[in-house]
């Protein structure tokens, strides 16, 4: 292969602007696939991926095509679309030489276009602005135009195109081999290869996708991780076309997959640089970040019984997702359950539903947790992920908890709402800077744990669904947190307890108890329900005992209806979690993330 | 062996906004082939068992007209009673004349059950029903003066807007009746009824159980024998306890449902199918455990629960191998005795809620 044909490049976008279906057309066009072939996007491959239209894992492929009498060989890598898996797109984009930064004909530019834009920069690709979904009825090229030119474009850069309809894509092959640069390379190098991606095989182990940077690797040779130490034989190494084919050797430029019996995913971790056990390049390829989960949360299986399954489906999902963390931990409401480290709180929400839809174990969720920075009197720090880990007040000096830089993305007239939300959510404003005269991007330091509580929902409905944001961690800030439990019949449960600020904590607590009132069914005897910091209750309400269930009359002798209302309760009644003698159903554990002010 | 027996007649004269029942608009080209099927059906799955309750609803069977009303009993006179045998058969004030309970008397019906629900002008409206207080009294005078002495009045409560003293009100009606069985039935908002199309709206559970409460204390001097069912002395109602006893019987007519050999069977509510003799709408096979389900949701329905000594002969095992229910007893949900093992009525408002409990206690599954 020579070097000067081959263009590595990725797309980037915001939620939903089309980035998968452009990606599938391209599949098409360069006859890697046949229209039959041809899934709804199909390098997503995970039935999640495809139903929530995002895309989860990274995936890379080559493909061949044709450009004024030359074959050309492009490497399409794909990249999550969500601010939870920033840093595998930061990896991703490293990978390239181009990114092609689609933008919805009818939506234009949002915060992650912006986000997405800037880190590709940070990456020094060429970036070329592509406007999609152009069919739509309510498409409004021009004005996406302008947002374009508003923020760097020229107008002759922009490719206009359609994925649903093929228009455009012979043009945009066209604009990567003429504009994307080839990799510059050099194969006597020592070898530097960039880990952007693994997923777990249960045949030939860890699946490491990987670009070469520098040198090059072949079957037979050993290879070590640069971060990690870890040393393996290369057993294989292929590209996808997108059908798997064995090749013998991937040279400085060139963008491929890897396998070398490697059981043990935390020996590969993405941004890390491979190179050749016996010719060891001297430093790693820059950028390298340990990913670290920003929210926990506690996952209980509603049948105690089912606690092992669930740890075999951690274990498994862990194997192609090395940033979720988990250990074993008891909960005296829900028996024994695992902490779980997400990086963010989508990643917790796929977790979640794939236990539940693939590996078939109803969930107890506890309310998501970032972590706090304890300080003891007596000088030590430890973080505190779960609030059943928060030490007693009296040998606490200081609390501080983690703080994101949030970049709200929104047209004008929703600036007053935004920043109302912001001071909402303790907020301090950074500044603001306008796109053109009707959008501008809001920047807020916020703490992050009111990010995962309900910030998210609140910009939505203020701004009713116009704004987008995206967010970055920017360390940890002093703060004056308490930790609120909840008593029901008088005992703590420890799975409803949170960790909030104190000026908080009152609204906090009385929006929780009633909540829980609403979701927690009557019982055959009243229960208190109250939010107590330490031994002071701050909110209070009772459920009233039941009073009615009964089915009054048997129909003519129809018992049968009778039995199955009764099947019905019963079924109802699995769903529910027994704490002391209350029961509880599953929702009330996510009721502390509740907002419903009445 | 089944000795009871149901026999369902879906015409009426006009439909109640509230009504869930088989029924259809009364129409005597439709009474008279119905009745023909009818005859079918009996003859067909009648095994010549003599019974000990025959049962006679609606619909209201008593809009049927004299010469139907003839032809309906010569149909059943099929059926072999035993001499103890109770027939009774729903009335509904608005269809009912001397002659049809003379006719009644002459064809041994000794029980009837009148449909009153209220005496309120403004929830009879909401009903879609009429009655007229003075004739009440009248017909039920006329039913003890030829001899039809055993009398159930059906009441109904909260409606929406029902005051208690309203509630009052009716059941001091009903005991100025002096009848011998009452039974009280909470509204219940089914689906596909008028009343739930034009989205009334149910009473608090509160003030519904308050209602309940009420009823039960007025009607102190008769005896609260199951949770919706009060009767005088003995007049318990033999056939509905045949239910509750989950004893076996026979469902005749459209709509009804029956149980016979292990089978729990309904009949189609498709009148076109019924006249074309596609009788059996559904039939659900009664395993061993499903039997025992029954039996304990069904028993416990009464005051008398559950006998223990008669569940360990009908299933040859120990009521609590099968159940554990100390902690319903410990509770005082349950309460038992060396022989009986039942609900007290405090709690019967609660029974679904209790019944479920016990039915998750079980060993078996």
């Amino acid at each position: 292969m020579e070097y000067d044909n081959i263009r590595n490049f990725c797309i980037i976008a915001h939620i939903d602007h089309g980035k998968s279906t452009l990606a599938d057309r391209i599949l098409e066009k360069t006859g890697a696939i046949s229209q039959r072939e041809l899934k709804n996007q199909m390098l997503d491959s995970m039935d999640i991926e495809r139903e929530r239209g995002i895309t989860i894992k990274l995936n890379a492929v080559q493909l061949s095509y044709m450009y004024c009498g030359r074959e050309y060989y492009l490497h399409l890598i794909d990249t999550p679309g969500h601010v939870d898996f920033s840093y595998e797109v930061s990896r991703s984009l490293a990978a390239c030489e181009g990114a092609l930064l689609v933008v919805d004909a009818a939506q234009g530019v949002e915060a992650q276009t912006l986000a997405n834009l800037y880190l590709a920069i940070d990456n020094n690709l060429t970036v070329i602005p592509v406007i999609n979904k152009i069919d739509l009825p309510n498409a409004n090229v021009d004005k996406v135009i302008s947002e374009l030119e508003n923020i760097g474009f020229s107008r002759d850069e922009i490719v206009l195109t359609s994925a649903k309809t093929g228009v455009g894509i012979d043009e945009l092959l066209g604009a990567i081999i003429k504009k994307i640069p080839a990799p510059s390379t050099n194969c006597n190098l020592p070898l530097k290869a960039l880990i952007f991606d693994s997923l777990f095989d249960a045949y030939r182990g860890v699946i490491i996708s990987i670009r070469v940077m520098e040198g090059e690797v072949k079957v037979g040779d050993v290879i070590r991780m640069m971060e990690t130490g870890a040393i393996y034989d290369v057993v294989g190494l292929s590209v996808n076309t997108p059908k798997e084919k064995q090749i013998k050797c991937l040279k400085a430029g060139e963008v491929g997959y890897l396998y070398a019996s490697i059981k043990s995913i935390s020996d590969v971790l993405v941004g890390d640089t491979i190179t050749l056990d016996s010719n060891p390049a001297s430093v790693p390829l820059p950028g390298y970040k340990a990913m670290k989960p920003m929210v926990y949360c506690g996952l209980y299986p509603i049948e105690s019984s089912k606690f092992e399954d669930l740890r075999e489906s951690l274990e498994k999902l862990k194997l192609n997702d090395a940033s979720l963390s988990f250990e074993p931990e008891t909960s005296k409401a829900l028996g024994f359950g695992f902490r779980c480290g997400f990086l963010g709180l989508l990643h917790m929400e796929i977790i979640e539903e794939r236990i539940e839809r693939e590996f078939g174990i109803d969930l107890i969720a506890t309310s998501p947790s970032v972590i706090y920075e304890v300080l003891l009197t007596d000088g030590t720090k430890i973080m505190v992920d779960s609030p059943t880990k928060m030490p007693k007040r009296e040998v606490i000096s200081k609390t501080l908890e983690p703080y994101v830089k949030t970049s709200i993305f929104t047209p004008s007239e929703y600036i007053g709402p935004i920043m109302e939300l912001c001071q909402d959510k303790r907020g301090t404003f950074i500044n603001m800077e306008y796109l053109d005269q009707s959008r501008v991007t809001i920047h807020y330091e916020i703490p992050l744990s009111e990010i995962v509580y309900d910030f998210f929902d609140k910009l939505k409905s203020y701004t009713k669904g116009y704004a987008s944001f995206d967010y970055e961690l920017i360390g940890y800030k002093e703060s004056n947190l308490v930790k609120m439990d909840i008593l029901l019949n008088g005992e703590i449960v420890d799975a409803l307890s949170v960790i909030v600020h104190k000026d908080f904590a009152y609204s906090r607590g009385k929006i929780v108890v009633e909540k829980l009132k609403e979701i927690i069914p009557r019982q055959m005897f009243e229960v208190p329900i109250q939010a107590a910091i330490g031994t002071h209750v701050i909110a209070r309400t009772d459920i009233k005992a039941m009073r009615k269930n009964v089915l009054a009359k048997c129909y003519g002798g129809d018992v049968t209806r009778k039995k199955k209302l009764l099947e019905k309760q019963k079924e109802g009644k699995k769903r529910m979690k027994r704490i002391g003698s209350v029961e509880v159903p599953q929702e009330a554990f996510l009721s502390i993330l509740s907002t419903s002010e009445k | 062996m089944v000795s009871n027996c149901y026999i369902h007649i879906p015409f009426c004269k006009n439909i109640c906004s509230y009504c869930d029942f088989c029924k259809l608009f009364y129409n005597t080209g439709y009474v008279s082939c119905y009745l023909d099927s009818l005859e079918e059906e009996i003859n067909t799955y009648y095994r010549g068992e003599k019974l000990d309750t025959i049962y006679i609803g609606g619909g209201s069977p008593s809009c049927l007209s004299l010469e139907e009303m003839e032809r309906l009993f010569s149909i059943l006179s099929v059926l072999k009673k035993t001499a103890d045998c109770e027939v009774t058969i729903e009335v509904n004030f608005d269809s009912i004349t001397e002659e049809k309970i003379n006719l009644f008397k002459k064809y041994g019906v000794n029980r009837i059950s009148f449909g009153l629900e209220t005496t309120h002008s403004w929830i009879l409206e909401k009903m879609n029903r009429t009655l007229d207080i003075e004739y009440v009294k009248y017909i039920i005078s006329y039913c003890k003066k030829i001899g039809i002495t055993n009398i159930n009045v059906d009441l109904m409560y909260a409606f929406l807007g029902e005051t208690l003293n309203e509630v009052e009100e009716d059941i001091d009606f009903i005991l100025s009746l002096d009848v011998t069985h009452i039974s009280t039935y909470s509204l219940i908002l089914e689906e596909h009824t008028k009343l739930y199309l034009e989205q009334e709206k149910a009473i608090s559970d509160d003030f519904d159980a308050k209602m309940y409460e009420v009823i039960c204390s007025r009607l102190s001097s008769y005896t609260h024998y199951e949770i919706s069912n009060f009767s005088k002395e003995s007049y318990y109602s033999k056939h509905n306890l045949c239910y509750w006893k989950n004893n076996e019987y026979y469902g005749f007519g459209l709509g009804a449902s029956g149980y016979l050999d292990d089978i729990r069977y309904k009949n189609t509510r498709s009148i076109t199918h019924y006249l074309q003799k596609k009788y059996r709408y559904e039939e659900e096979d009664i395993s061993y455990y499903d039997k025992i389900e029954y039996e304990v949701m069904l028993n416990l329905r009464t005051k008398w629960g559950i006998s223990k000594t008669k569940f360990v002969s009908n299933y040859g095992k120990k009521f609590s191998d099968v159940y554990n229910y100390s902690k319903l007893v410990l509770d005082g949900f349950l309460i038992e005795t060396q022989e009986f093992l039942f609900i007290p009525e405090k709690y019967w408002y609660l029974s679904n809620e209790i019944i479920v409990r016990l039915l998750e206690e079980c060993s078996y599954e």
